[in-house]
Order: C-alpha cells, then structure tokens, then sequence
C-alpha cells in the first residue's frame, strides 16, 4: 500500500509549503492572537494537550498524550444548564474559535467518530456547538509509540482527510498541506515558503519509515466472527481476575463518550445546575438501576462491554471501529491488560 | 439549535394512589402549544425531571386518543426521583422531554389477537395498548391480559378492569401471595402460572410482555414451550439511562441503544446479541 499522495484536497487547494521547525512557535503564537490553540506540551515524562502561545512551548515530536484531545470537545465535566423558580438557562454559550496543533491521525479518526455518535438523529448542542468551531491542524506520526497500532486499523500513521492543515515532519522542515478553506486561510495568514512537488517523495520516504517501526498490531480479518463466536473464551474469567475495573482504560479512550447526569443545587435549594460527566462501563454502577439491580455486575461483563463496544458493536452503530489504535488504553492499565493481546490470545496465537 | 436536554415544564393536574407506593400523576406542558403537538405511541417514555435531584425514564401510561389535553404517568417509589415526586401535590411542576423509544408495534404490524402479559409496574407501559384497543375495538380480535403482582393490594388500575372486561378483553390476574384478612378469588402464583388457563393460542397473535426481567425471562421461555416463536413476542427493557436520545451510552445492549431502538425489542432481535439478555441477568 503506498499513501495517497495526489489527494482530491491538493488539487482543489494546490499550495504545499514548508513551514521551518524554528518557524513552528512564531506559527503558533501567531494562530493564537485569533485562536485559542491547544497542542502537546510536556507535563513531566508526559505530554498533554494544553493551550499554548503564552510560554508554553510546543512539543511536536510527542508520542501520544495522556488524555485525547476530546477533553476539548465532550468535557470531562460540562454544565447543561441552570435551573431557578423562574425557568432554565441552557449553558449554550458563544464557543471560542479554536485549533488543535499537532493532533495525530489516530485522534483526528476518533474525533471524526465521536462526530457522529455526537450528531445521531438529535444533535448534541453542547458537543457541536464547540466542533464548529474547531480547526483541526494534524500531524502526521513518524515515530510510533510502542503501544500504538493504528496501522493495523487504517487510522494512522498518517492521515487522508479530515484536516485543516496536515503537517508532516520530512526532516528539514514540516510539509504543510491544505484540507479545507478555512486551512487555506490560515496558511495565507503566515509567510511560508513554497514547497516543490518533490516534497511529496520526501514525505512517502517519511510514512515508509514509519510503517516498519509498528510493534503491535490488531488482526482485524475475521474479527466479527471471532468476537461473536468467543463470548464464553476462558479468557473472560481470567480478565475478571485479573481488572480492578478503575475505568482509567475508557477515560483516556479517545472514541468513549458515555457520560453520567448529575443535578447539583445551590444553597438555596431553589436553583441549582445539571451537570454531566465522563462516566464508564467499567464501574460497577454503570448499568446499575434502581432497587440495586446491575445488568453488570461481574467484571468480566464490563471488561467485555469495553472490548465487544470498541471492536464490535460500534461498527453498527456509527460505521465503524470504535478503536483507532492510540494504544493509550494499553499504557494506562496498572494490569497491563492489552486489548491487542486479548484479541491474539481469542485467536489462540 | 434545539436542545434535546432540556426538559419543559409540565404541571400536575391530578394525582390518583394506585397503591401504597404507586401513584399516577396527570400531567400537562404549561405551554398550551406544546402540549397541543405532544403526540406519542403506546410504549413510548418521557424523561422526567425533579430539578435538583435528577432524571428518570418513564413510560407514558395514557393513550393520546383518550384525551390530548393531559398524559399520564404512573409511578413506583423506589429510588431519589420517583420519592421527590411523591411528595408533590397537584399544581406542582416537574420537567419533561419525549416521547422516546419505538412503543409496542401496533401501527406497524398488522395486529389481530393480542395477549399481554404484566408484572408490577410492568403494566403501566402496556396499559396504553389496552387503551387503544378499547378505542379501536374492532381492529382486533381475541385480546387477552395476564397480570400479576405481589398480593392483591399492589394490584393497579384495579379500578379500570370492570371497563377493560366489558370492552371483551380478558383479564387473569394473579398474585404470589395473599395476606391474612384479604379476599382473592383469582389465582395465586407467579404470572405463568396463568398460562394454563389462558385462551390465546399462537397462531395470528402478538405477545407484549413488560415487567422485572427475570419475570419477562419466564415469560418467553414459556411461551416458545408453549409454539409461540420469538419472532411474535415483544417485550420492554429497562435499562439506566441518562439521556434518552443516544448520547449517554448507559442503555447500550451490544449495538442496540434501549432508548432510542427499543425500549421495545422483538425478542428474536434480543437473541441475536452477544449479550445474555431474558437468559436471566448476568450476575
Ligand atoms: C424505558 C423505561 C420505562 C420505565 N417506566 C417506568 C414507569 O412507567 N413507572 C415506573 O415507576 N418506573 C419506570 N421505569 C423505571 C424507572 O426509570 C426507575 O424506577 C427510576 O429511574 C428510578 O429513579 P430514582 O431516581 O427514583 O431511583 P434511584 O435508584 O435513586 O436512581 C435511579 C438510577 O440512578 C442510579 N443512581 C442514582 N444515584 C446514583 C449515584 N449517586 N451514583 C450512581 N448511580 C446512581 C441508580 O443506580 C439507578 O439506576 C422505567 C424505566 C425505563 C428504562
Ligand atoms: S482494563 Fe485496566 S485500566 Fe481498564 S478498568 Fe481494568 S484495570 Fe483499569
Ligand atoms: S480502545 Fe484503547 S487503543 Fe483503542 S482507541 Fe480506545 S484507548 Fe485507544
Ligand atoms: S439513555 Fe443515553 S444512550 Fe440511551
């Protein structure tokens, strides 16, 4: 497979330019006098998503971050809307325009799937109203983590649409592309220097590179029929043993969106907000309804909800996987419970 | 944009004790226009809202033909919502969005026989159906419903059967246990104890079945020992939600969102998921 280099995008929008790696956070803080910017910043061996342009400094040759740049469109805590005798004021508020700097093919796939779990026959206000207006600047990965496995899932390593402007580390400089008007104008706002057309040679050098250095992977041939056919595998009791069920695996998820209401009042206990959170499908209370019912109780009924969701149920539901390969499920677990390795071992290899 | 979460408000208008810890509230949207467009199927639910507490789903117990100027809700205390709304009088408002959820198929198949069976609270999304059998009477056959309940007293819309019988359906009741002191002339046991004298047959005929889950687990069991298939028998889950319209995630059953795909299921459906669901429930 080669990448597609002559996009439909390139030719509507023919500049290719180079942006110089210490022409990067003049780029930045020059998008960031008109947006609100967010890109990897360094948080101890770290890297997470946090406004830069005001002494934070980009960090572009990051592996993956802590937690996905979803944090920006679904919040971990969000307001819906407050309440008083008098009626309810819906918390819809006019959303600063803002960029995601830096976000790598596998995030922007997961944004594109949370999109749609987000605008299914009753759009999420809340969600959209920010995804509006939310630019998206990629880059393409030319170093993959040890967890990562986008390759196998097509989602990565780098990316054919879905972008503003896609950037691509071809050693030098970043080779910009254009995906989109608004991408077009971001580019005239800077100077940046013309690319030539060798410049996509260089960057299928780049993407060849950075094919080979994959350390995990995920078969996916055959993988409906496997999950189906191995509800029962012994696997699940082991898993069961084995999970703490902390739900840290589904909040650094970049495709989970579940979330949980909670109503708070004031003082007063006249008015008050309803609220929403993140919430997980690997907490006890999740399916839990009242009298203490749980439709899943045991762990091995949730550690399978998260795995059948991601590799099964969501391609029905959205028409697609529900994992895009971050590998941050797989970095995060205290059990070192790996999705990829849960699928071989299913397989028996 | 439309909000989907936002509730409107909606006013008690009557307040009818079914028994001791169930209740059925009248309710109608203070907005006469809102109310005006407010159209729903039998087996569809609201979300309902005490603001400050929280939000729960629950099924629509009236039938839009009967009276478009009110719904009804019929209620059991078990938990922070339903407790904060029996404390409420008429005159009172609670918030409400819907109607959610597919409903019984009534206006989608071709019913002719119909039989239901309910446990508990189970009857209040199945009495809509009741309600527009009545209001279309010659549109079906043989109907038949089959209840149950705990003893005699938890019994509801007791009040209703004298009018549901003289509309020729056929009303068995059943209870589990009958306390010292009370009269009960109709069977005691669990509700499939009623299917050996039931007068359904599976032929030409729709099973509707709503109640607790291992209830409704009996339920189908014993109707496919009995020649119905799992492809004429439906029935309605509960599952904890916090939205309503697909965005929560809680309702999830394999692909299957219970709010927005169900709460009403084929019970053929339910068989073709992963997930165990009326083989009784995991854990
Ligand atoms: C489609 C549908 C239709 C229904 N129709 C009816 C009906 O017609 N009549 C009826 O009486 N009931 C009906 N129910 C059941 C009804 O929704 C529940 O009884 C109701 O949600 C209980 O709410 P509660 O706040 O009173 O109970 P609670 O037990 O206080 O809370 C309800 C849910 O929230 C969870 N919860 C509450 N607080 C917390 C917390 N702090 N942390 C974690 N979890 C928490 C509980 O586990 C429970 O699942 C229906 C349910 C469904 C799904
Ligand atoms: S799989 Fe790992 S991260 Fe996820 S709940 Fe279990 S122990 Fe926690
Ligand atoms: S399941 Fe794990 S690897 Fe897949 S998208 Fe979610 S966090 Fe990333
Ligand atoms: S109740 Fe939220 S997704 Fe169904």
């Amino acid at each position: 497979m080669s990448v597609p280099v002559m996009k439909v995008t390139e030719m509507k929008w023919p500049a290719l330019s180079l942006l110089d790696k210490d022409g990067i956070a003049e780029f930045a803080e020059n998008l960031a006098e008109r947006y609100l910017v967010f890109g990897p910043v360094a948080k101890g061996s770290e890297y997470v998503f946090a406004p830069v342009g005001k002494g934070e400094v980009l960090e572009l040759n990051y592996h993956t971050t802590i937690l996905p740049p979803k944090k920006l469109l679904h919040q971990p805590f969000e307001v819906l809307f407050s309440f008083h005798e008098d009626g309810i004021q819906e918390n819809i508020v006019e959303q600063p325009k803002q960029i995601i700097f830096g976000i790598h093919p596998c995030d922007v796939h997961a944004i594109q799937i949370l999109d749609k779990a987000y605008s299914v026959e009753y759009e999420d206000p809340y969600y959209m109203n920010k995804r509006k207006n939310t630019l998206i600047i990629a880059l393409n990965c030319s170093e993959p983590a040890e967890t990562c496995f986008c390759q196998s899932l097509g989602t990565g390593p780098f990316l054919k649409d879905g972008y503003d402007l896609l950037l691509t580390d071809i050693g030098e400089a970043y080779l910009v592309e254009v995906g989109s008007e608004a991408g077009m104008e971001l580019v005239e706002a800077v100077n940046l220097r013309p690319a030539a057309r060798v410049a996509l040679v260089e960057k299928q050098k780049v993407y060849e590179n950075a094919r080979r250095k994959f350390r995990k992977r995920l078969l996916t041939q055959g993988l409906h029929e496997l999950l189906e056919s191995n509800f029962r595998h012994p696997i699940w009791e082991k898993l069961k043993e084995e999970c703490l069920a902390c739900g840290s695996c589904t909040m650094v998820c970049p495709t989970c969106f579940c979330y949980n209401v909670v109503d708070k009042l004031d003082l007063s206990l006249k008015s008050g907000k309803r609220t929403r959170e993140w919430d997980s499908c690997m907490l006890l209370e999740y399916a839990q309804v009242a009298l203490g019912h749980n439709f899943r109780k045991d762990r091995d009924a949730r550690v399978k909800q998260r795995i059948y969701h991601k590799l099964l149920y969501y391609e029905p539901q959205f028409g697609t996987l529900g994992c895009v390969g971050c590998g941050r499920c797989i970095k995060t677990c205290v059990k070192k419970i790996d999705i990829t390795d849960v699928v071989s071992r299913i397989r028996g290899e | 944009m439309l909000n989907p979460f936002k509730p409107e408000k909606a006013v008690i208008r009557e307040i009818i004790h079914e028994t001791a810890d169930t209740t059925t509230y009248t309710f109608s949207f203070s907005e006469a226009n809102l109310q005006k467009g407010f159209r729903y199927h039998p087996g569809q639910f609201n979300m309902l809202t005490i603001f400050g507490i929280g939000e729960a789903p629950i099924s629509i117990s009236s039938n839009n033909n009967m009276d478009s100027g009110v719904f009804q809700h019929t209620v059991r205390r078990v938990g922070n919502v339903t407790n904060a709304l029996a404390k409420m009088k008429v005159g009172d408002s609670v918030g409400i969005r819907g109607p959610y959820g597919t409903g019984w198929p009534l206006n989608v198949l071709e019913v002719k026989n119909l039989l239901l069976v309910a446990g508990g609270i189970g009857l209040a999304p199945l009495r809509p159906v009741i309600q527009e059998v009545m209001y279309r009477r010659q549109d079906f056959g043989q109907v038949e419903l089959l209840y149950g309940a705990r003893t005699p007293g938890e019994l509801l819309y007791t009040r209703e059967f004298e009018q549901w019988r003289q509309a020729g359906i056929i009303v068995r009741l059943t209870v589990d246990a009958v306390p010292e002191g009370v009269t009960w002339d109709g069977s005691v046991g669990v509700v499939t104890k009623l299917f050996d004298e039931m007068s359904s047959e599976p032929f030409d005929t729709l099973v509707f079945t709503c109640g607790p889950e291992i209830m409704m687990s009996f339920v189908v069991r014993g109707l496919v020992n009995r020649g119905f298939v799992p492809e004429q028998i439906y029935v309605s889950l509960e599952r904890r939600m916090n939205c309503g319209v697909k965005k929560c995630g809680k309702c999830q059953i394999g692909p299957k969102f219970v709010c927005r795909d169900g709460p009403v299921f084929a019970y053929a459906e339910l068989l073709t998921l992963p997930e165990e669901v009326l083989g009784g429930v995991a854990g």
